[in-house]
């Protein structure tokens, strides 16, 4: 089976150095402060190439969750959960919720990056701050 | 734009397919009936005895991903003055196109996958694809993998944001099994309920167990011809009146097309493509086949192409139908998740066999169109055959 692995390109070892150190960091675009998400060498935006590393601010909402029933990874017994989260800088992160969890829908619930160790690397997990109503409707689009 | 179209520049002369019920049967046994070049290969002298043609009429060729391009060409003796790899949509799209611009005439498109007797991983540790999408193996440090985890993720906002229920969900399935129930060639043919539906195991709550896309063996193969010539080779021509295409790119890995949109904009863009070709609205669809890796792309379908409104699909499911018996019939054959997990291919030969009026008790009656449409990864293709 294996366990779970990173995806490690050039672009990646910075953003895992920071979680390594448990600030969780993104490049953010020089000219139009589009954070990137997963790092890489050019600004989707505005196709700038240069970047700045930042801290992030730690701050992320739920988009959505889902429960693995099934045995995937060595290091992932199963019931776990993963989240879609958007965080305050504006790109979507995956992670897992650790701690309580939202009563009913999980979608919407503040939450903050925290960090832990998975095997050999320390990497982000998200903890609820409070949970939000359901946001939207069928016209919720992207900010 | 008009004269510049594909519509009806091609048409379909022969279809054919491996014996997936009892290759299937094999590879549970143990066995290993063929390699992936060998369904192929089994597929095409299939489609070439459908279409009633000699092999030296072919001319262009394409081959499916999973087999190589020149090893499938050597294997079946075919050299061509055109030919391509590409999946089975976009192949369509190709054929189409080399046709149109007068590159090939009678072109082969040949797939083979031993998916299953080679136990290929679409999740964990070895999954495939990661090369060309990024998303499949970029969440792994936190357990998140397999593209139904990442279809999961994308359906359980929609299902808490637009009140789809589970059970509305289990009408795909249950849709899709009794019209396997009707086709020979379908490895799943016991009807299930709605009832059996939310009884089965979650894979990745909020799918389940019927949600996901069977793991077979196989081969499909079609032959597409220019028009005129298809008119003269055979009285079973189906003609490809439409096609469409919208691909989501910007965000992906992020999953930002997924999360914030369901792929709509690209289902949207290719519909408006593909009726305004084919001088048809869903409204003239006598049946539609979607790819069905997962249940949930049958609900996004119907809303992206406009067979219903917006959020409406659960209900539409539920009080208009998606079956055989009542509604849209929507993946007749019983598509990936009953039939055969051909990757897009077999709803193809069912599109075609649909047209012909050879499916038996599965026969949708006074088959005028049927739209075929995929979204994998949000790259939205659609095309739409006719008389
Ligand atoms: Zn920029």
């Amino acid at each position: 089976m294996g366990l779970s692995q990173r995806v490690l390109t050039l672009y990646d070892q910075p953003m895992w150095d920071s979680i390594e150190q448990q600030r969780f960091a993104l490049q953010h675009c020089d000219d139009c402060a589009t954070v990137r998400y997963p790092p890489g060498p050019i600004c989707p935006h505005c196709l700038s190439l240069a970047a700045s590393w930042k801290p992030l601010s730690g701050r992320a909402t739920i988009l959505s969750w889902v429960v693995f029933h099934r045995q995937y990874f060595d290091d992932f017994p199963p019931p776990y959960n993963s989240v879609a989260v958007q965080i305050a800088e504006g790109p979507i992160v995956v992670s897992n919720l650790i701690g309580d969890e939202p009563d009913g829908s999980w979608i919407g619930a503040e939450v903050e990056f925290v960090y832990r160790r998975q095997g050999e690397r320390m990497q982000h997990a998200v903890r609820l701050l409070r949970s939000g109503p359901v946001a939207g409707g069928s016209d919720q689009t992207a900010p | 734009m008009a004269e510049r179209d594909l519509a009806k520049v091609a048409a379909v002369v022969g279809v054919g397919h491996s014996d997936w019920i009892g290759d299937h049967a094999r590879v549970r046994a143990g066995g290993k009936p063929h390699d992936s070049n060998g369904y192929g290969a089994v597929a095409f002298r299939e489609a070439l005895a459908d279409a009633g043609i000699d092999r030296s009429e072919i001319d262009g060729l394409i081959v499916g991903p999973t087999t190589s391009y020149e090893r499938i060409g050597e294997l079946l003796g075919l050299n061509v003055r055109w030919g391509g790899q590409a999946d089975a949509m976009l192949g369509i799209i190709e054929a189409c196109m080399a046709i149109r611009s007068g590159l090939a005439e009678v072109v082969a498109l040949v797939y083979g996958n031993d998916q299953r007797s080679a136990a290929i991983s679409y999740g964990g540790a070895e999954a495939m694809g990661g090369n060309m999408f990024l998303s499949y193996v970029y969440h792994a440090p936190w357990g998140f993998t397999s593209q139904g985890a990442l279809y999961a993720m994308m359906f359980r906002r929609y299902m808490e944001l637009e009140g789809l229920t589970e059970a509305e969900l289990g009408e795909v399935a249950v849709a899709q099994r009794l019209a396997a129930s009707k086709n020979p060639n379908a490895l799943m043919r016991k009807p299930i309920t709605v009832e059996d539906y939310l009884n089965s195991a979650y894979i990745c709550e909020p799918l389940h167990l019927f949600d996901y896309c069977l793991i077979n063996d196989g081969g499909v193969a079609l032959i597409v011809a220019e028009a005129g010539r298809a008119k003269r080779m055979s009285a079973r021509s189906v003609p490809i009146h439409g096609v469409g295409r919208s691909d989501l790119n910007a965000g992906a890995t992020s999953l930002e097309p997924r999360l914030f949109d369901y792929y709509r904009p690209a289902q949207q863009q290719a519909a408006e493509q593909v009726f305004a070709m084919a001088g048809a609205g869903p409204s003239e669809m006598s049946a539609l086949q979607v790819y069905d890796s997962f249940s949930c792309h049958i609900p996004l379908a119907l809303e992206g192409y406009g067979y219903c409104r917006t959020g409406e699909a659960g209900r539409f499911m539920r009080e208009h139908g998606i079956s055989l018996a009542k509604g849209l019939p929507v993946n007749t054959s019983g598509g990936h998740l009953s039939e055969s997990y051909m990757q897009g291919w077999n709803h193809q030969v069912e599109a075609v066999r649909q047209m012909r009026g050879e499916c038996g008790a599965r026969q949708v009656p006074d088959c005028r169109f049927v739209h075929y449409s995929s979204d994998v990864a949000g790259k939205a293709v659609s095309i739409i055959y006719g008389k």
